[in-house]
């Protein structure tokens, strides 16, 4: 085997070197171009003016700080702007070699006019049910979310959306396969191969195809095109046509350029019309079918996509004996490791082949699986559902976390709880209790000892001792305490939650507080124990009663025994000291009993002080604060269910 | 021209400054932060790797590494060159994992030290070891360099075949990109297919932006394309500024075909003849060597200003980071201030308590409720200090460090700290009150006098009459005294408690390091080395 390219040496002359116009695909590493980035910088990105400055510092470095910027911007691949973040980062890791120096040219894509879709052959394309419902929950959650989400969140869902519906309107009987692969890796040639006619220009120079090209095996496929921007000079048909019974009839080829060369602008290109195809032939050589680019760019982002995608190892004619087998093993290997499912034993996933366009090997091979793969008509809606699961899986962070959601009921206790604390429930109901039981047992007393403590009580000093009504305790709720109570609460509610609903939740519960102390004092007041002395029950007369009949007996004892002392009465010890030891010993133990009995009562009276308060206190916590959460955690759980239903069909539509 | 021989001034700047670079960290995930760490990392490979030992011994040999994209047959190549197999090659990429340093026998000395790449393990296969097994044995931890040694060689060349510039194998990329830094000379390999892939490009750019001493192959060329590949490749060279570069062209032949065989020396004879040219010419020989020396040299200039303001901006956020905890710190820090002054913790459970005081509520438990009342509006402070914080540091790309997000447990410790730091004053407060009443002919309870001093310094205007039941017990002199102190003593605390959480909140950015001083020494370290040039 003698140096073999992937085209016959014959056939490239046919095709004359592009014009110089054209040469958009050298690099242009000057000045200008540079200077033309900076430009572009200026005006887009919004990097402080210190990092610009430090980036103009030296020239030759600041074109890997503006790679750094602009890492966010373009879509890249299937993927579109889904993760710009991460992925441009692997690959734009700064090493040697890996650091994008982009020399940006004017579009050379010309978006057509879409017109509007006319024609009898025309037939939209319908997807199935689940997808449907899928599609629907997904415009309802973006419907929902927008409130709650930055609308750059939400853009790849608006896209998935807006390519569902543009797709849907066009025709149903197509399927839009894109030829993609590194430069010279013989794309051009196999899309000639297919169609059976050298449309697609092929050579040497790399890279060689500029422009997207497309061939339509049947009539209708304008409007797609259309949709794919490419211009009706580069629409071509097969040698076959019109042979309506071609078994590619219903396939839309189109030959895009490379994604690996120096010329940026390719590489938009095809990351524009990989995002609106409907399934994707990648074309890998022997060389090439391990470049990082590939994987990382491309494959490994598009792995949800792989019912839709071919991979084929061109130039097999390169490779001597078996290890064609080998290499198709490998790649085998890579593209599990990058995620891709293969479609292999009959279960779904991507196709893998071995051919060379060159000689025809295998050619057939792709074509008999191609024409399946259109004749099912599946393409479209796959590709809307792989977009769709891709689209929620980078949703997910932003609808799903692993813990549970909601607001316990341990949680809105310990809310009541702080707010009691914060009126001082707990203190008032004690203090009403022990007011009470001071008020019976002076009541109740003796009253020798009401005496002793009436003598007592003016030589103490009386501060504090009259409770001496302040007219209004302004703020006599503890704001600490609410604040606390608010933020504990809030916390408790957003545990478990996404960022943005969590801070929803946190928003809702501060604005659910602002005026709720000032409602708390104003309740605190009303809600308090009358001002006054607390209510004598009825036994109490009976007692003062008793405790007085008491006091009288010792009188009565004691003057009977005085008067046997001065002779005034017959001596007799018996009854009068026994009548004064009653009276004596009664007096204490009717205060005592007095004193037992009161303690129920008294207990009853501080509890129900300290409910009236605390349940006040919950009362206006839960209409200020744990309602409004409690209504944000009902739109969360709604939204969620949505994503449910974005994602949960899933399986159904497998 | 510029002379190469030894000087040891500039040497000693150049370690100076190599360990300047070697100490700065960027650990904050700013925009440019991880450019930055791939640039200090590749400075330092270039320093340590190249730079330093080419100028402490200009007369060691010329190392060649043999650079390019996965299948452009860089093994293969330098087998040719050698003349025998001594890298594997093969269809399945990426083939070489393991770089391969190819010499003369009697250069191996150089290269068997730690004289260049000293991070590597070497692993020397003796040449009359008949096997062909070209297995590193797998016991050899971290990375390996094998030597070669091959007669074919001229003495004073070495090459280097380096693994994939662009491997899928992360570690081979970074591997390639280390042992580049290490070349005289890049020999940039590319094929006919790949001439025109943006991979190739950026190293060649790489290379004349260090103004390396480069050459490049295009390799794999059918034969009835060459004429054609090679003249777009050369004008594609032109139009990059890299015009003068050497290119030498090698053809595809079936030897070449995936098989890992050997070209015939005619296939490789020029780039073989130029190679050998540079390392036996003195004149060559020098000129080669100093163009990428000097090249690294100039290129220091651009690179570490570079290095110094992404060192810069590291600080200034790790600024920011601190003001915005400083600010909410004390802000929360007059709340509470102005908070205390007006008597709100003297509210809620502890005003009732003060209502029914001394008749339904006893001193100690009017204290246990002060104290209680001004725990809980110290940590709701600290807390929504906290809030603020994280409030703040969401919108600073810096605070993203996974060692700043890591404050939760002792948050929740929080309510510990303060309340231990509170019933720390309680018990001085109660201490001072026995010390004053000792002394009192009426000896009052010093729990009482405890009780009503912490009630008049926390009730504000609403406690008034605690102030007057306080120097009814102990005098007006004994009240005004202790409650001027125990309100120094309550400052005191307060200030101690706020300052000690927002040290514990500042403590993972302080434990990052971010100092104003690498910005400074770099630029330092660059002028000194500017002066010795």
């Amino acid at each position: 085997m003698t140096a073999v390219t992937e085209q016959d040496p014959t056939e490239h002359t046919d095709h004359t070197v592009k014009p110089a116009s054209e040469e958009g695909a050298a690099p242009r590493t000057d000045l200008t171009s540079l200077m033309e980035r900076m430009e572009r910088l200026d005006r887009t990105e919004r990097t402080d003016s210190r990092e610009r400055t430090e980036r103009t510092d030296c020239g030759g470095r600041s074109e890997r700080a503006d790679r750094t910027e602009r890492a966010g911007e373009g879509p890249c691949g299937l993927d579109g702007t889904a993760d710009p973040g991460t992925e441009e980062d692997i690959w734009d890791d700064g090493l040697i070699a890996r650091r994008v120096n982009e020399n940006d040219g004017p579009p050379q894509f010309t978006p057509v006019e879409r017109r509007p879709a006319v024609g009898p052959p025309f037939m939209p394309l319908a997807y199935d049910g689940p997808l449907r419902s899928r599609l629907d929950a997904l415009r309802e959650l973006v419907g929902l979310s927008r409130a709650r989400l930055d609308s750059g969140t939400l853009a790849e869902a608006g896209r998935v959306l807006d390519e569902a519906s543009a797709r849907r309107r066009l025709s149903g009987q197509h399927t839009v396969v894109a030829i993609a692969g590194a430069t010279g890796s013989g794309k051009s040639q196999l899309f000639n191969t297919l169609a059976g006619v050298t449309i697609s220009e092929t050579g040497v120079r790399r890279p060689t195809t500029a422009a997207p090209i497309a061939c339509s095996w049947s009539d209708g496929a304008a409007t797609l095109l259309d949709r794919l921007g490419i211009p009706g000079r580069l629409r071509r048909r097969p040698i076959q046509y019109p042979d309506t019974e071609s078994p590619l009839r219903g396939l839309v080829l189109v030959d895009l350029p490379d994604h690996d060369s120096a010329a940026v602008q390719h590489r938009e290109q095809v990351d524009r019309i990989l995002a609106l195809v409907d399934a994707v032939i990648w074309v890998v050589d022997p060389e090439k079918y391990a470049d990082a680019v590939l994987h990382e760019r491309y494959l490994r982002p598009m792995a949800g996509h792989a019912e839709i995608t071919f991979v084929v190892l061109n130039q097999v004619d390169r490779l001597p004996g078996e290890a064609a087998e080998q290499v198709l093993d490998d790649l085998r290997r890579l593209l599990d490791e990058d995620g891709v499912a293969l479609g292999e034993y009959g279960e779904p996933g991507a196709t893998v082949l071995a051919l060379s366009a060159l000689t025809g090997d295998g050619v057939g091979e792709l074509r008999e699986v191609l024409g399946q793969f259109v004749a099912a008509r599946q393409a479209p809606a796959r590709r809307i559902a792989a977009d769709v699961d891709v689209a929620a899986r980078h949703l997910r962070p932003v609808y799903v976390t692993g813990g549970r959601t909601g607001l316990s009921e341990g949680a809105r206790e310990e809310f009541a709880d702080r707010l009691a604390d914060a009126v001082g429930a707990t203190a008032a109901g004690e203090a009403a209790e022990r007011a009470w039981l001071r008020n019976a047992n002076r009541a109740c007393g003796t009253p020798w000892l009401r005496l002793w403590r009436w003598y007592h009580d003016r030589r103490e000093p009386t501060t504090g001792r009259l409770p001496l009504r302040a007219p209004a305790d302004e703020e006599a709720t503890a704001r600490q305490r609410v604040e606390q109570a608010v933020r504990t609460v809030s916390d408790r509610a957003s545990a478990g939650l996404p960022a943005p609903w969590a801070q929803a939740v946190r928003e809702a519960a501060v604005r659910g507080s602002q005026g709720l102390p000032e409602a708390l004092d104003e309740l605190v007041t009303r809600a308090g124990l009358p001002p006054g002395r607390p209510p004598r029950p009825g036994w109490w007369p009976v007692a003062v009663l008793a405790q007085a009949c008491m006091t009288l007996l010792q009188v009565v004892g004691g003057l009977w025994l005085l008067g046997q002392i001065i002779g005034f009465m017959s001596p007799n010890l018996g009854v009068p000291v026994l009548l004064m030891l009653s009276g004596i010993i009664g007096g204490p133990v009717i205060e005592w009993s007095c004193r037992m009995a009161a303690r129920g009562p008294a207990r009853r009276y501080g509890h129900e002080a300290e409910r009236r308060l605390r349940e006040a206190a919950a009362g206006c916590g839960r209409a200020r604060v744990l309602d409004p959460l409690a209504s944000e955690l009902l739109r969360y759980r709604e939204v969620r269910e949505q994503y449910g239903k974005v994602t949960g069909a899933e399986a159904m539509v497998r | 021209m510029v002379t190469l021989h030894v000087r040891p001034q500039l040497l000693d700047a150049l370690s100076a400054l190599r360990d300047r670079v070697a100490a700065a960290r960027f650990p904050l995930p700013l925009a440019g932060a991880p450019r930055a760490r791939a640039n200090r990392d590749e400075l330092l490979a270039q320093l340590d790797d190249y730079l330093v030992p080419r100028l402490r011994e200009p007369d060691a040999p010329l190392l060649a590494v043999v650079g390019g994209s996965t299948g452009a047959g860089k093994s293969t190549l330098v087998n040719s060159l050698v003349g025998r197999r001594v890298s594997e090659a093969g269809v399945l990429r990426p083939t070489t994992r393991t770089p391969v340093l190819v010499c003369h026998p009697e250069d191996q000395h150089w290269f068997s030290g730690a004289r260049v790449l000293p991070g590597f393990t070497r692993v020397w296969v003796p040449p009359e070891d008949p096997r062909d097994d070209m297995l590193v044995p797998a016991e050899v931890p971290g990375r390996v360099l094998r030597i070669e040694t091959a007669d074919t060689l001229p003495p004073g060349l070495a090459l280097l075949d380096a693994p994939d510039i662009d491997s899928l194998v992360a570690d081979n990329r970074v591997l390639a990109a280390e042992l580049l830094c290490a070349a005289d000379i890049w020999v940039m390999v590319t094929t006919a297919a790949r001439y025109a892939d943006a991979v190739p490009w950026h190293l060649l750019r790489t290379a004349k932006e260090y103004d390396a001493t480069l050459v490049t192959v295009l390799d794999r060329v059918p034969h009835q394309v060459v004429s054609e590949v090679s003249r777009q490749y050369g004008a594609l060279l032109t139009k990059a500024g890299l015009g003068d570069v050497p290119r030498f062209t090698v053809p595809e032949l079936p030897e070449s075909a995936w098989g890992g065989g050997l070209l015939p020396g005619t296939a490789v004879a020029a780039l073989r003849t130029w190679l050998v040219h540079q390392a036996q010419d003195p004149g060559a020989r020098h000129q080669a060597m100093a163009r990428t020396a000097y090249g690294l040299l100039n290129s220091l200039k651009c690179r570490l200003p570079e290095l110094a303001g992404a060192a810069a901006a590291q600080y200034s956020a790790a600024l920011r980071l601190t003001a915005a905890v400083d600010g909410a710190y004390d802000n929360e820090h007059t709340r509470v201030q102005r908070r205390l002054r007006a008597g709100a913790v003297l509210a809620g459970d502890a005003l009732k308590r003060w209502r029914a005081f001394p008749l339904d509520c006893s001193p100690a438990e009017l204290l246990d409720s002060l104290v209680e009342s001004l725990t809980a509006l110290l940590l709701c402070a600290v807390t929504a200090a906290d809030e603020q914080v994280d409030e703040a540091w969401r919108h600073d790309p810096a605070a993203g460090a996974p060692e700043l997000a890591g404050h939760g447990p002792s948050a929740r410790n929080a309510e510990h700290r303060i309340g231990l730091a509170v019933r720390r004053w309680r018990r001085e407060l109660e201490e001072y009150a026995e010390d004053e009443v000792r002394h009192r002919s009426t000896s009052p309870d010093p729990e009482m006098v405890a009780a009503l001093v912490a009630t008049a310094l926390l009730g504000g205007r609403r406690a008034s009459t605690a102030g007057e039941g306080l120097a009814e017990r102990i005098g007006v002199q004994g009240a005004l005294r202790l409650r001027d102190w125990s309100g120094r003593l309550l400052t005191e605390y307060v200030d101690r408690v706020m300052h000690a959480e927002r040290e514990r909140r500042l403590a993972p950015l302080d434990a990052l390091e971010v100092h104003p001083e690498p910005q400074a020494e770099l630029i330092a370290a660059l002028s000194v080395l500017q002066k010795e040039r």
